[in-house]
């Protein structure tokens, strides 16, 4: 009787073992974290992707470049204010006109974007914005790079260093919650939850709700379609500049090239949620933020794209829909 | 319906017209080609260099428009089958290869050449096999991914193809009396050789029954299942020669270049052969060519060129900001500007294909021209 | 629509004509004089650039003393980049793709660089064949030369030299096999009690390195308590993690800035603040330092030669006179890449009228004897294009500068 547990634990050791070979628990523990905080980030962008194709059925490459644009714009605000050194006290004030600043340029810009390049493309075949959605993330590429240059840049380290771990329990471990994550996290949760009150509540939520489930009906009924897709494209773009600060500050760098994988992740995050709903993409969010950190944990950094895209691929050739996703009729 | 438009005869004689005019100028042109490395000779140019990776880019333009030109569906990853091909040689002929026969007798280049073409069509057909019944932005993804997780995986597994460093020395084909190791004219010929087969082929392709079992799902899927024609089999072919051509030219951009590594496969190789596509128009072959000789000609010869003069415009007026002049550092926000644009003003390209829009015109007489050229251009299943 | 295709090819051959007629080439020397030519090939995009740029520097400062003119030839000094864009940092078909260049140029006759090993493991075999001379400045990867040398294949460095093709490749800097195992002596001085973590960037000179690391830090009976490989990624937070798991006090990690060391040594002392950190020559760079920010601060670097602030005699004169050229200080490899550039020009010298035969310049630049230049010492090569230096340094980050330690041995 006694040796039973004994033999199960050393069972389901070995068996981890086998499925993760570079993990101990307290190992995997602490990657969970790091997974969860990564996941809320990657879940506000995917928002942006699952709003976009939930209205138009574009998949808006360029959502990922814009992000990546984001963090330039936070951490040249926080430049300007003369925080871009590490300081000791948290300058919050700072942080938020960064994080305002971030939301309405990304919010702003995603709408010319709409206006631009995909407007007059609505009622042409889907090809033809989704390539137009490819060149808008080529510009904002090529516009990281003449703007910040090609390196690595660094982001301030402004959060305090403050362990609630460390706090609660009393002793240091591998097991970090620290003010980085409770700040991503403390913002994400109250962001997605705003949003959701949007779409159900307010007016301009509810022609997008409308103009979603048909956009001719919605036209007759009177809803200006024009304005609901702008609205739309506004509410992923500012999702997308809050994003960018929480990555500045939780991931301490940017790069040009940051918003190719980023964009691919969120967007897998929103095909494995079910594209199209809102609700899925921040579970599709958190839950790749888990799988990646896992991978990492247990395969090695370079492992986790891979990861990620095979299952992006299994996914989509399994169940399309994803999670949560209905079979709407325009889906078959 | 049609009688009142121009008389037949007519017709046809224009038709011939254009026909002879045709073939005088694709003999010009291929005479050019084949002169070329003498004129460089003569006049000291060395382009060559610079022009054999346009012209295999070109192959590669010539395969992808099977796949989207012809069948309409959007491959993204296209490169992924040219890193296969191109590793196939690698591990036929290289002293890196895992496999150790390869070290004392490495399989002859020509036929790892073909090799390189029946693997890549064998990943073709597994990825394509599940997933071509996806729509098409799906399908877009889901060779997205493909093309992202190649790389990465040839990345991640140095024990097999040495990771980031690259495979290196390739084997190079051997023909009685010519070197081909570094000498620079034979990859010229051979390149522009597999290039005209290439041209050749995909024209006989699209003018047979196959060919215009492509165009038929292309325009409507369900009308064309139900005429007989089975849409799976039919785009899983398209898609997967236009792996094998991907494949083929990744075994002579292995051999000419001597090294592979993964980051040569990168989602950008994709991109930049779609957007070939996109640029010449789509499905039309002249199209293709002259879209691949504008983009691999900006991106080789014409950048370096115009760099060179602004710096020397730098140089002679003092203006600091042209003196480190580069085009090539701009070189995404030209290609996606252009991307928008031609989205926006010419969906069809620069040279669409004539002689279909030419039938659909006979065909749908009630619609506007733009509409028509767009529905043959983009499969429209909404 | 068709006839637009050989209007195009008409377009393109013109402009051709008039690119040729910008270049203006005379024809490659026969008899006495003419133009040859001398390129590089180092990334001139990504976090290499701060050091690369006064590379270039310098090999033009060496050009411009002789006013691009030995005897009857003029000389032509090009700068090729083999990065991309979208990488910033070196890449394979674009070294292949300048290597290529060079052998169809006939008026080249020295290929000075690469700055990564690995890239010169791509452009070695193809320049060898056209008997074309490379001089590097900055490869310390030993298999490029040496047989037998620890962490190498067995088939290096035959492979490099396909069909027996005669050795055309020589740098001025010490290889690799004696910067690890140096490292791991000096290490074992300053003291290991948890172990050392061995992190390497998983390319050819990081992974080598980190090979020769190994093995002298098993001879010296230093604890390793983990060997890994951690490529360029975003963070290394959970890298970080593992390694502060496995209770070592030490990290050796052999890379590159490209690849983000410093954002890697910034992770490391997040994670465990009392770690030691010993790298290597790819990161002795400014840019690291900017990467990794406070927590570079008294991380130790080892490097083959020495660094220029701690230059006397011959090599200050040549540092004031670049200062005074250039504005910026010398990076480290900057005084490698002078020497460089005169090795090459007195082949040039040496070989008189035979100066555009490739074969000439290749065995000249190879048989270099007891040449003195700007480094302080009288050096050689020796058969197989190695340097006859083996001077060492040890350096320790101080106030956001490398301030030279120690000599090693």
């Amino acid at each position: 009787m006694g040796s039973r547990p004994c033999v199960l634990s050393e069972v389901g050791g070995r068996a981890m073992q086998v499925v993760c070979p570079g993990g101990s628990g307290e190992l995997i523990a602490a990657g969970l974290v790091i997974g969860l905080s990564n996941g809320a980030l990657i879940a506000l962008i995917a928002i942006g992707y699952t709003l976009v194709y939930g209205i138009i059925e574009l998949i808006n490459f360029s959502h990922g470049d814009l992000f990546m644009l984001g963090t330039f714009v936070a951490l040249t605000v926080l430049a300007a204010l003369g925080f871009d050194q590490n300081t000791s006290p948290t300058p919050w004030l700072a942080l938020v006109a960064a994080l305002v600043v971030a939301m309405i340029f990304c919010g702003i810009l995603n709408v010319l974007a709409e206006r631009i390049a995909y407007r007059r493309l609505r009622n042409a075949p889907r090809l033809a914005p989704l390539i137009s959605a490819i060149g808008v993330s080529f510009i904002y590429i090529n516009v990281g790079l003449f703007w910040r240059g090609p390196t690595p840049i660094t982001f301030p380290d402004l959060l305090p260093n403050f362990d609630f771990v460390e706090a609660i329990t009393g002793t240091q471990s591998l097991i970090r919650f620290n003010a980085k994550d409770a700040f991503v996290v403390g913002m994400a949760i109250p962001l997605m939850v705003a949003l959701g009150w949007v779409i159900k509540n307010t007016k301009m939520g509810k022609a997008m709700r409308a103009v979603a489930q048909d956009r001719e009906a919605a036209l007759q009924m009177g809803v200006d379609v024009d304005r609901v897709i702008s609205f739309t494209f506004l509410l992923g773009g500012l999702l997308a500049g809050a994003a960018a600060l929480m990555h500045g500050l939780y991931n301490g760098n940017t790069v040009f090239t940051l918003g190719f994988t980023a964009g691919l992740k969120a967007f897998t995050a929103a095909v494995l949620g079910g594209i199209g709903n809102v609700t899925g993409a921040a579970l599709g969010g958190v839950l790749l933020g888990l799988l990646g950190a896992m991978t990492v944990t247990c395969y090695g950094g370079e492992w986790e794209n891979v990861g990620v895209f095979s299952l992006l691929v299994i996914i989509l050739v399994f169940r399309p829909t994803g999670l949560l996703g209905e079979q709407t009729p325009e889906r078959g | 319906m049609k009688m009142n438009r121009v008389p037949v005869l007519g017709a046809l004689t224009s038709m011939s017209d254009a026909q002879q005019k045709r073939v005088t100028f694709l003999g010009i042109a291929i005479a050019l080609a084949i002169a070329y490395p003498f004129i460089e000779q003569i006049f000291g140019l060395r382009l060559q260099t610079k022009l054999i990776p346009v012209l295999l880019f070109i192959v590669l333009a010539l395969g992808l428009n099977v796949v989207v030109g012809f069948a309409g569906l959007l491959d993204l990853g296209y490169a992924a089958f040219f890193a296969i091909g191109a590793y196939t040689v690698a591990f036929l002929t290289s002293s890196d290869s895992p496999f150790a026969f390869v070290d004392t007798a490495p399989v002859n280049f020509w036929i790892a050449m073909v090799a390189a073409a029946v693997v890549a069509a064998l990943f073709g057909v597994l990825l394509g096999a599940p997933t071509l019944r996806l729509r098409g932005d799906y399908l877009a993804i889901v060779t997205l991914g493909f093309g992202e997780i190649v790389p990465l995986v040839i990345r991640n597994t140095p024990e097999l193809t040495k990771g980031v460093q690259g495979m290196k020395p390739i084997g190079f084909p051997e023909l009685p009396g010519l070197r081909w190791g570094i000498a620079t004219e034979p990859w010229y010929f051979l390149v522009l050789g597999i290039l005209l087969l290439s041209v050749f082929l995909t024209g006989r392709l699209r003018a047979s029954r196959i060919g215009r079992a492509w165009m038929a799902i292309r325009e409507d899927e369900v009308a064309a299942a139900s005429m007989g024609i089975n849409p799976v089999t039919t785009k899983l072919f398209a898609f997967s020669l236009g792996a094998s051509f991907s494949g083929f030219a990744g075994s002579v951009w292995a051999g000419y270049l001597q090294v592979i590594s993964p980051e040569q496969f990168d989602f950008s190789v994709s991109i930049f052969v779609l957007l070939m596509i996109v640029l010449g128009g789509m499905g039309n072959i002249p199209g293709v060519i002259a879209g691949g000789l504008l983009l691999g000609g900006f991106d080789r010869v014409l950048s370096d060129f115009v760099s060179d003069m602004l710096r020397g415009v730098g140089n002679t007026f003092a203006i600091d900001a042209l003196r480190d002049a580069d085009i090539s550092r701009a070189r995404t926000l030209i290609f996606g500007t252009a991307l928008v644009i031609l989205m926006l003003v010419r969906p069809e390209g620069i040279l669409p294909s004539a002689r279909v829009k030419a039938e659909l015109h006979a065909a749908e007489e009630d619609e506007t021209e733009a509409a028509q050229q767009r529905s043959e251009l983009f499969e429209s299943q909404r | 629509m068709t006839k637009r295709i050989p209007r195009l090819l008409a377009i393109l051959t013109a402009l051709a004509f008039v690119a040729s007629a910008c270049a203006g080439g005379g024809l490659p020397g026969g008899g006495g004089g003419g133009t040859i030519k001398v390129v590089s090939s180092l990334p001139m995009q990504g976090a290499s650039l701060g050091q690369t740029q006064t590379m270039v520097n310098a090999f033009k400062m060496a050009f411009e003393e002789i006013n691009y003119k030995v005897g009857n030839f003029t000389i032509e000094f090009e700068a090729l980049d083999d990065a991309t864009p979208a990488r910033q940092n070196w890449d394979t078909a674009k070294e292949a793709e300048n290597a290529r260049k060079a052998v169809d140029d006939k008026r080249i006759v020295a290929y000075m660089g690469t700055y990564n090993s690995g890239a010169a493991a791509v452009s070695i075999p193809i320049l060898c064949q056209a008997n074309l001379a490379m001089i590097s400045p900055a490869n310390t990867y030993p298999g490029l030369t040496k047989k037998g040398a620890p962490g190498i294949e067995p088939s290096e460095p035959d492979k490099y030299y396909p069909g027996g093709c005669k050795r055309n490749y020589s740098r001025v800097v010490p290889a690799d096999d004696l910067q690890g195992a140096v490292g791991a002596r000096w290490m074992k001085e300053l003291g290991v009690s948890g172990g050392v973590y061995i992190l390497h960037d998983n390319e050819l000179y990081g992974k080598g390195l980190a090979d020769v690391f190994r093995a002298e830090a098993k001879n010296q009976n230093l604890k390793e308590v983990g060997y890994e490989g951690a490529p360029k990624a975003d963070n290394f937070r959970t890298l970080a993690n593992k390694v502060a798991a496995s209770g070592a006090d030490w990290v050796y990690y052999s890379g590159l800035t490209a690849n983000n060391g410093g954002f890697l040594l910034r992770d490391l002392k997040a994670a465990k603040s009392s770690i030691k950190f010993m790298s290597v020559d790819g990161v002795a760079e400014s840019e690291f330092i900017t990467q990794a920010g406070a927590a570079a601060e008294g991380q130790y670097i080892t490097f083959g030669g020495i660094p220029a602030s701690a230059y006397t005699g011959k090599p200050k004169e040549w540092a004031d006179k670049y200062k005074a050229k250039y504005g910026g200080n010398p990076e480290v490899y900057t005084i490698y890449s002078y020497e460089t550039a005169k090795v090459v020009i007195a082949a040039i010298q040496k070989a008189g009228d035979k100066a555009a035969d490739r074969a000439t310049i290749r065995d000249l630049i190879m048989g270099t004897k007891d040449f003195e230049g700007v480094l302080g010492q009288k050096w050689s090569f020796n058969a197989e294009g190695d340097t006859t230096i083996t001077t060492m340094a040890g350096m320790i980050i101080k106030n956001k500068d490398f301030i030279f330690s120690k000599e090693l041995k």
